[in-house]
């Protein structure tokens, strides 16, 4: 699904990624934990393809395709997804039109049709309820004025929408609740099946205790400087990141 | 010091003077004032950011009025919009593509026939006085053209909306229409003023719209203008309002070479409600200017003005919004807002709120803003699938949605918002 090679980043001439490798097999999840500063969001920016962002080295493959050839609107119409840490508020675009528009976006991509006002109603519907997602904030414009664990909510709805291929969920457990935390993760377990992989991207193992990952990474300093099964993460949760960066350098 | 170089009286000595007998003290007014009063120029603070120079290069003149429907004219500009409708060419009146609204208690014609027929007399003949203070009011004073005089009498509503389309075709063509309409107390109208032009055309509209509405009378207003040629657009829109009345005026350029809009509306009864809205969206080199005055005359008004730009390219923008509250205007509330997103780096506006309010028991707020679009709104958008046109679009229609959603007719709204995707490529 996602093969990830020698990855290096920058920002504003900063490095941030320093040689990334990692291989994400269909209808896995993957964890990626790691101390602030180690890349994390970087990471996730990176294969979102937001702008400011600059790969120096390295390659990405997309279940085929090289995704840092894409820009960021071709790499969701093939099927990628970031949940964000901060969601954006786009006052006077309804969240609806919105992911109407995101979906027959993805469909004419797949030279599919426009997806008609009752099937889109109905995908609404149902898509919603999985996260506890109220009428209300539906139709309202885009995250404008809603809490922050509504926000969350609202990404993961976005996700159930648009059914990706591969999921990167960066900090979503940020400024969650333990109520909105549940249906957050809910809402992304329903969702988990053999064609679709999970990037989980996350400082505590608390999230982890919902979404269990199949495997466990330390990002420290631009790489990956630890592996292991959900066990990893219990370890880290009760000795925190020190012991793993002392060995890396 | 009067400015009378000689480019300026080139430019309008081609002209040919105002022909309704009904207007001649208007029009010899004018006359003497163009010799009396400055051309508009940088030093003028009120013009400061448009002045006329460009247009004074080049003389004009006044095309005869055209025989029969000329071909470059759309009559029906507005799809599925279902209206009365009155045509003008370069400023003629073109009777053959009018339907004017024949009703009890509706009295719509040409105005010269208004004159003729003693409608408009002495005092009555102008109200604004803009050819005593204004070079560009006396301009349009001497060589005032024809227009529309709608008259709505007691109670009466209007059934339909009036469309008044006025189209420019020619080169070097000075074309100066003139309307007046008159709310009487407790009737009810749409009207919707449409400005055309050929894409060859060259030359000066000068408009003037004078308009009253009377006690508990409701006047809409929904002003496009979608000049294609090299036009020069001023227009001057003058309406009182007595008590318990209401205003709306939307004023959408869509595009224009060069436009200056002036709008004053004065609040003279209580209870008084005045909506002014606006957008523009320039692009390469055009000019847009809007110079609003709200009067508050009278106690328990209320007035809410919102315009929005967004400049592209190196066009500039002005927009000036003067709001009165005088000493007797006593619980006014007025609001005023002017949101601006410069586009592109070569493109800039100057925008200047001025509130002067001698009454303390008040609420007046005002805000003005100028900014980009925001780049993460932009990535949020396509990081789900949503191309960049796309995404830039749906943050216009955002930003302009709800001056939009306010205009009298959805076809005009919907019309708007057609020619404005086509024009900046967001279909």
């Amino acid at each position: 699904m996602l093969t990830i090679k020698n990855l290096h980043a920058q920002v504003d001439q900063t490095a941030i990624l320093k040689g990334l490798d990692l291989e994400i097999a269909p209808g896995e999840v993957h964890a990626i934990m790691g101390p602030n500063g180690s890349g994390k969001s970087t990471l996730a920016s990176v294969l979102a393809g937001r702008e400011d962002y600059e790969v120096t080295q390295g390659s990405v493959d997309f279940d085929g395709s090289d995704l840092l050839d894409m820009d960021a609107s071709d790499r969701a119409r093939e099927g990628l997804f970031l949940a964000f840490q901060y969601p954006v508020e786009i006052p006077g675009v309804s969240n609806l039109n919105f992911m109407k528009a995101a979906i027959n976006a993805q469909r004419e991509h797949r030279g599919m049709e426009a997806i008609s006002a009752k099937d889109f109603l109905a995908l609404v519907k149902e898509k919603s309820a999985l996260v506890e997602l109220a009428g209300r904030l539906r139709d309202r414009s885009v995250n404008e004025g809603f809490s922050g664990g509504e926000k969350k909510r609202n990404e993961i709805f976005q996700m159930a929408m648009l059914e990706p291929k591969l999921a990167i969920l960066d900090e979503t457990d940020s400024g969650l609740d333990i109520d909105a935390l549940r249906i957050v993760s809910q809402g992304v377990n329903a969702m988990r099946e053999a064609g679709r992989s999970f990037l989980v991207i996350t400082h505590y193992q608390r999230l982890l205790d919902h979404i269990v990952p199949d495997h466990v990474h330390v990002l420290s300093d631009g790489k990956i400087v630890k592996s292991g099964t959900k066990d990893l993460a219990m370890e880290l949760e009760e000795k925190g990141y020190d012991w793993i960066k002392e060995p890396a350098v | 010091m009067a400015d009378t170089t000689p480019t300026s009286k080139a430019f309008w000595e081609g002209l040919t003077p105002s022909v309704s007998s009904g207007l001649a003290s208007v029009a010899e007014a004018g006359r003497a004032a163009l010799d009396r009063l400055p051309v508009p120029t940088r030093r003028s603070e009120r013009w400061k950011y448009s002045p006329l120079t460009a247009m004074l290069a080049q003389p004009l003149n006044s095309p005869e009025a055209p025989h029969g429907i000329p071909e470059d004219v759309h009559v029906q500009p507005i799809p599925g919009l279902d209206a009365y409708r009155v045509v003008l060419v370069n400023g003629h009146v073109v009777t053959e593509a009018c339907d004017f609204p024949v009703a009890e208690g509706v009295i719509c014609m040409p105005l010269f026939q208004a004159l003729d027929e003693g409608r408009l007399q002495g005092g009555d003949a102008d109200w604004s006085g803009y050819h005593e203070r204004e070079w560009v009011g006396a301009l349009h004073a001497a060589h005032a053209q024809d227009g529309v005089y709608l008259e709505l009498e007691e109670g009466v509503t209007l059934d339909r909306p009036l469309l008044v389309h006025h189209h420019v075709t020619g080169s070097n063509v000075a074309a100066c229409p003139r309307h007046r309409i008159v709310m009487g107390d407790q009737s009810s109208a749409e009207v919707v003023v449409w400005h055309s032009s050929s894409s060859e055309a060259t030359g000066m509209v000068n408009a003037l719209l004078e308009g009253h509405v009377g006690r508990g009378a409701r006047l809409g207003l929904d002003k496009v203008q979608n000049e294609q040629g090299k036009i020069f657009h001023l227009a001057h829109e003058h309406v009182t309002q007595a008590s318990d009345s209401t205003f709306r005026v939307h004023s959408m350029t869509v595009q224009g070479h060069w436009v200056r809009n002036e709008l004053n509306v004065a609040q003279k009864g209580r209870g008084a409600h005045t909506v002014m809205h606006g957008v523009y969206l320039p692009k390469d080199q055009e000019h847009v200017d809007n110079h609003t005055t709200m009067d508050h005359t009278v106690p328990n008004c209320t007035s809410s003005e919102l315009y929005k730009g967004i400049l592209y390219d190196r066009s500039t923008g002005v927009f000036n919004g003067k709001v009165f509250v005088r000493q007797e205007a006593q619980q006014t509330n007025a609001y005023q807002q002017n949101a601006n997103i410069v586009a592109d780096q070569g493109a800039s506006i100057n925008a200047k709120p001025e509130l002067e309010i001698y009454a303390d028991d008040v609420k007046c707020s005002h805000g003005c803003t100028v900014g980009q679009f925001d780049d993460e709104a932009l990535f949020y958008l396509k990081s789900r699938g949503i191309g960049e046109r796309a995404a830039r679009a749906l943050m216009v229609q955002a930003f302009i949605g709800d001056v939009l959603a306010g205009m009298g007719s959805e076809e005009v709204a919907a019309e708007v918002e057609t020619l404005l995707s086509e024009r900046h490529g967001w279909m």
